[in-house]
């Protein structure tokens, strides 16, 4: 079952460039990553399936509801996690996540001890007073309060340490794992790798691929570095699938893409001294994209 | 109603300096009229040399400033000018700050529709309006009262002040409707003020000038003047439905355009 499908959409603000006819659909407990450069248009995108903006074109289904007309509704089950968090001044968190509790119809306090527990926040600050990624914490926890079925989360680490991005990542597979699924917007290609079943990569307004990680890595190059006792010819490696033929004094590399026995039987012919051979990460595959056309 | 109390809570220091604003203006101008009422009969002949224009400026048009009265009714304009110019920023605020705070992103995306939370807080601004209107009358009744030598104020006093919460109204709405139709967020308080000293300089413009006498019906100011309402004179029945008409086309504007467009985020 989809969770969020959307078909088309479309927002043009203006001249200026919004999102073009961007189609993709979020499947029930996945962990959906949303992907691409700033600007490229997610924000945009999460804003649209929110119904704080209304899109030009196209639509959007959330529950399988339009998520314009049933906006509200569908609202009870979603949790939102804004890029930037801002909250009423001369409120104390405490204050606050009890005023984002009251919208929904059930009883959150002892989620928001647990979450509070979880992400370290101290609940009798001030909001005016906390620090980025303190006034983050109180975001991720004012999202997740209600048990929501939806996570929708817009470039949710920025701000945080490493400590509790590695936390906050930890509730967010527990949460997952007890049936929410989440869309996780970020420019950050590692936590997307390290966390997301599928991506969406977007760039300028469109969505470039939709695609799971696994498949993305698999139909990817390997690189490959040999140290040999001998110098040898980039020629030897001349084989199909390989690219990129460096030689440096006694070490060779290249990418290849393909068998791997191929190179392997050819790497049995010469005398080797290390070898060093790589998935190359999402960075690289993702820079392909982000590249192409600039 | 967690949203309603969220904004009376949220004005209610303005709001409490808004009224004893209002109260030490009544006390104050009243205070005055202590003062110059203790010069006699006078007074009246030293008003009339001055020019008319600066009578009207200063409201004074055809009242009997010898009474206590009278010079409420003068006041009046005073008193209604704060009033509503509390009522358009409060309008204009209450719509357009949840962009300007940026917390759109956090109520918008509560399980409530755009068109309660823009009625609720409708709502607590009309509440907000009422106390106001409430701590006036009270204020005039009894600091006006202990001026009067005796003179009953009450009936005076009562028909200015239900028309002082009909300009109140009007000028909400007209800041709502900014607030709603406007997508500068931060400006939107003050282009109310701006329509509002827009309007009150016409309806000056219009006592100067017999020859604009028509323009009279644009500018609420001219809808509900103390000289007017005083005296039995009471609210003037096309001004009442004039008044009716806007509050209800601005209401209605307020809304459907809050609904229909993208939030400023």
């Amino acid at each position: 079952m989809n969770v969020i499908e959307i078909k088309n959409l479309t927002k043009t603000y203006g001249k200026a460039r919004g999102i073009t006819n961007i189609s993709f659909n979020v499947e029930e407990g996945e962990i959906f990553g949303f992907i691409g450069p700033n600007g490229a248009g997610k924000s945009t995108t999460i804003r649209t399936l929110l119904s704080l903006i209304y899109p030009t074109g196209g639509s959007a289904k959330i529950f399988g509801k339009d998520c314009i007309e049933s906006a509200h509704e569908i609202a009870k089950d979603i949790g939102y996690l804004p890029s930037e968090v801002f909250y009423y001044d001369n409120m104390k968190v405490m204050d606050l996540l009890k005023y984002s509790a009251s919208f929904y119809k059930k009883d959150c306090w002892k989620r928001i001890m647990e979450l509070a527990e979880i992400m370290d926040l101290d609940l009798n600050k001030k909001i005016d007073d906390l620090s980025l990624g303190n006034k983050k914490k109180v975001g991720i926890v004012q999202g997740l309060l209600h048990d929501p079925k939806l996570i929708i989360l817009d470039e949710p680490t920025s701000g945080l340490d490493p400590l509790m991005q590695q936390k906050f990542f930890e509730l967010l597979e527990q949460v997952n794992k007890k049936g929410a699924t989440i869309l996780f917007s970020s420019h950050i290609l590692s936590e997307v790798q390290r966390l997301c079943d599928r991506v969406a990569i977007i760039k300028e307004g469109q969505i470039v691929q939709v695609e799971k990680i696994s498949i993305l890595k698999e139909n990817n190059h390997k690189k490959f570095k040999i140290e040999t006792k001998e110098k040898i010819s980039p020629a030897f490696f001349q084989l199909a699938g390989v690219n990129n033929v460096e030689a440096h004094d006694d070490t060779i590399s290249f990418l290849f893409r393909g068998d791997i026995n191929t190179v392997m039987r050819k790497m049995a012919e010469i005398d080797i001294v290390n070898l060093w051979i790589e998935e190359p990460d999402l960075e690289e595959i993702f820079m392909h994209y982000y590249v192409k056309e600039a | 109603m967690n949203i309603f109390l969220k904004e009376m809570k949220a004005h209610r220091k303005s709001l409490m300096i808004w009224c004893a604003g209002m109260i030490l203006l009544i006390a104050s101008g009243m205070s005055k009229y202590a003062g110059l009422s203790s010069t006699g009969q006078s007074l009246n002949a030293m008003l009339e040399q001055i020019p008319k224009s600066i009578q009207v400026m200063m409201g004074m048009g055809t009242l009997d400033l010898s009474k206590a009265t009278g010079y409420y009714g003068v006041l009046f304009l005073y008193i209604a000018l704060m009033a509503t110019i509390h009522a358009a920023m409060l309008g204009a605020t209450i719509i357009s700050k949840e962009e300007r705070d940026k917390t759109a992103e956090f109520l918008f995306v509560k399980p409530v529709s755009r068109k309660s939370i823009i009625l609720i807080k409708m709502l607590a601004a009309l509440m907000n309006i009422g106390i106001l209107t409430i701590i006036s009358y009270g204020s005039s009744l009894l600091i006006v009262g202990g001026y009067s030598k005796g003179e009953s104020v009450g009936a005076d006093i009562s028909v200015t002040i239900a028309g002082l919460f009909i300009l109140q109204l009007i000028f909400l709405v007209t800041g709502t409707a900014i607030a709603a139709v406007y997508k500068k967020p931060k400006k939107a308080a003050s282009l109310s003020a701006g329509v509002l000293l827009a309007m009150y300089l016409l309806s000056v413009a219009v006592d100067l000038n017999d020859g604009i006498k028509g323009l009279k019906y644009i500018t609420p100011f001219k809808y509900f003047q103390a000289s007017d309402m005083m005296y039995g004179g009471g609210l003037d029945t096309i001004y009442i439905l004039l008044s009716a008409a806007i509050v209800v086309a601005l209401f209605t504007l307020t809304i459907v355009f809050y609904k229909k467009r993208d939030l400023y985020l």
